[in-house]
């Protein structure tokens, strides 16, 4: 993992000084809330229904347990007793008190952690591949070159008033399990024919009421250039992109209105300006950053662990999560562990301080002291030694966290909502607590397989309704809660934009029709086909006749 | 300055040091409860709670004013639209936290 040097410290420490002393001057009046506002979300400082909320970032999701272990103190400490982990692989505190966040911000400096770079139109919070750097489908770790875009984007000057929030997302592995095709920008680490390492570009991706998928601009940006690069795609961004609507402001409005090639031919005029110049990093600075992210020393294990099989055979719930919950380590005998956030009848996302111990605790002992969020709202204990996974499934399933319906229908993704958000129009958590119950059947779960629901409370989409095989839309329809449905939606290396299928429910019957779309799905399927397999071969209208015909 | 309205109308806030959700009382000064706000009937009512309201702003106790129609419960005011309901109440997931527990929930210093 990386670590802070002098410059990382004193920076963050200078930053908590800072805005302890813009909140006494709030609160003694000598900044009006106009003059504070700008200042307080610079440090992830919202104001939502209920209360304040604090958004902490998890640079590219990675952390350690000492780091978790500070994110439990502060939800006991200053809140209520729980955190809300996000799909930019964040946390989320619903209730902090003004008067008590800088001191919530020296807690976190203390641990290497901030709340930079979670709000305003910056560049946010480099987003990854929760496996990154363990998985055994990578062709390179991309969390070094998500933490020099990290070093070069904080508090960069001539970003740090763009038209509108910038998200950039990196995968290194084949299956994009971080949804790069649906960001401002998305970076796709390959190798070219020579075995160099160099990224796939792609720009003006985004959800919200204009949902796009990122065009490629260029197959293969040669390592060396990327900052550079980037430097020159945002430089064609925040000179022309829209600063008069709001909701024209982000990239994927430029790149719609220039066209992509128009786009690609002006980033490479402004690149031809500014490559090779000391921007982009050396060779040594590369190296010192990649040393940060060594992989761990792992000893080659076997992957048959009789005892494994065993519990398998004996408890139908660990089989299934070990079927679900683990992805295949890049080193023999070690796997990946996805802890399911999304207990049934729960908030999907939402832990207690007591689980982010318990999380902790488990990272220290079995996962080299490493955990990661993924962008689905869940946790992972990465280099896990496969023998030791009856033990870790045990204590999590004591913890309610051994739910084994990772990439299944009930593994949500769901925002805020009308519970927490005041841009809401519907609430969120309801509908997926409601599905969580209505298909609470694990050996159902396990025979529909991967099925990826998505619930956005309002247009702005943070629950990526656009990218569900399942998507729904929460409106207000004259004063009342309703949901449209969408289907055939993709987040992954098959990026599509799901379509409304036709008139919204209320929140019964959305979930009604949740069920009717499950059930032409198991009748349609064809031998071992996915959900979003059979709805690309057979087209929406026999789903559409399903719910609507019956009403 | 002079509006129009279609019905009763009442102004929440959050409070400055915590963010709380408060209700304007007819008094000037602020609840925790809903139940306590004071409803106004017609335009210059409206006019006459905001300048309230707005000055509990300039004194830096509140943030975040809004003009809400206002319905009743049980008798007494309540918002008539399901946001600010959930505010009055506290998040419909967690039965647990929010003035739903209690009216007192940490209603200090109001």
């Amino acid at each position: 993992m990386y670590a802070y040097d002098k410059y990382d410290h004193a920076l963050v420490n200078a930053r908590v000084e800072e805005f302890r002393d813009q909140v006494n001057r709030r609160v003694k009046g000598e900044l009006t809330e106009e003059e504070f506002r700008p200042l307080r979300l610079m440090n992830g400082l919202y104001l939502q229904l209920h209360a304040y909320m604090l958004r902490v970032a998890v640079p590219y999701g990675t952390l350690n347990g000492t780091q978790m272990r500070k994110l439990a103190h502060i939800a006991r400490k200053y809140d209520k007793g729980y955190g809300h982990f996000t799909t930019r692989q964040n946390i989320q505190y619903n209730w902090p008190k003004l008067s008590e966040t800088p001191d919530i911000l020296q807690e976190l400096a203390d641990v290497e952690m901030h709340a930079i770079q979670t709000s305003g139109n910056c560049i946010r919070n480099v987003t990854t591949d929760q496996f990154a750097g363990a998985t055994a489908d990578e062709v390179a770790d991309p969390r070094p070159y998500a933490e020099l875009i990290r070093q070069w984007s904080t508090f960069h000057p001539e970003f740090s008033f763009l038209p509108r929030k910038f998200k950039i997302a990196i995968t290194g592995a084949d299956i994009d399990r971080a949804a790069v095709k649906w960001h401002d920008i998305g970076l796709v680490v390959k190798k070219n024919d020579a075995g160099e390492i160099g990224f796939e570009v792609l720009v003006g991706g985004g959800m919200g009421r204009t949902p796009v998928i990122a065009k490629t601009i260029r197959d293969f940006l040669p390592e060396k250039d990327l900052l550079s690069y980037l430097e020159a795609i945002l430089r064609v961004y925040n000179e022309q992109g829209r600063r008069d609507n709001k909701y024209k402001a982000r990239i994927k409005i430029l790149v719609d209105a220039l066209g992509a090639d128009e786009y690609a031919r002006q980033t490479e005029e402004e690149w031809q300006k500014i490559k090779d110049q000391p921007i982009d990093f050396p060779a040594e600075e590369a190296a010192r950053i990649k040393a940060y992210f060594a992989p761990p020393p792992l000893q080659v294990l076997s992957d048959d662990v009789p005892a494994v099989d065993e519990l398998a055979k004996k408890n139908f719930l660990f089989a299934a999560w070990l079927q679900n919950n683990t992805n295949q380590h890049k080193v023999p005998g070690h796997v990946n562990v996805t802890i399911s956030l999304k207990p049934h009848g729960g908030i999907p996302g939402d832990a207690t301080a007591e689980q982010m111990d318990l999380v902790a605790a488990l990272a220290d002992e079995y996962s080299q002291g490493e955990l990661r969020i993924s962008h689905e709202q869940n946790l992972i204990l990465p280099h896990v030694a496969k023998k030791d996974l009856p033990a870790i499934w045990t204590d999590l399933d004591e913890a309610g966290l051994g739910i084994p319906n990772a990439g299944l229908l009930t593994d949500i993704i769901a925002c805020p909502g009308l519970d927490y958000c005041s841009l809401a129009n519907a609430r969120s958590i309801p509908l997926a607590q409601q599905l969580g119950k209505r298909f609470d059947d694990f050996k159902r779960l396990q025979d529909i397989g991967p099925l990826k629901i998505k619930i956005s409370g309002c247009i702005n989409s943070c629950g990526h309704h656009h990218a569900g095989h399942i998507g729904i839309l929460g409106v207000d329809r004259k004063g009342e809660e309703n949901y449209q449905l969408l289907l055939g939606g993709s987040g992954a290396e098959d990026a599509s934009k799901a379509a409304i299928l036709g008139p919204g429910f209320d929140e019964n019957g959305i979930i009604d029709a949740v069920e009717k779309v499950v059930a032409v799905y198991l009748g349609e399927r064809e031998e071992g086909e996915e959900f979003l397999a059979t709805y690309r071969r057979v087209g929406p209208q026999v789903f559409k006749e399903a719910v609507y015909d019956a009403r | 300055m002079a509006r129009k309205i279609k019905g009763p109308q009442m102004i929440v806030a959050n409070r400055l040091l915590d963010g709380r959700v408060v209700f304007l009382k007819a008094d000037g000064g602020w609840s925790a409860v809903a139940a306590d706000a004071a409803v106004a009937a017609d335009e210059a009512g409206v006019d006459a709670l905001e300048a309230l309201a707005q000055k509990s702003a300039d004194d830096n106790f509140v943030l975040s004013i809004e003009v809400i129609d206002a319905t009743e419960r049980d008798g007494k005011p309540y918002p008539a639209h399901m946001k600010f309901a959930m505010q009055a109440l506290g998040p419909s997931v967690r039965p647990d936290l929010g003035y739903q527990v209690s009216p007192a929930w940490e209603q200090t210093d109001l």
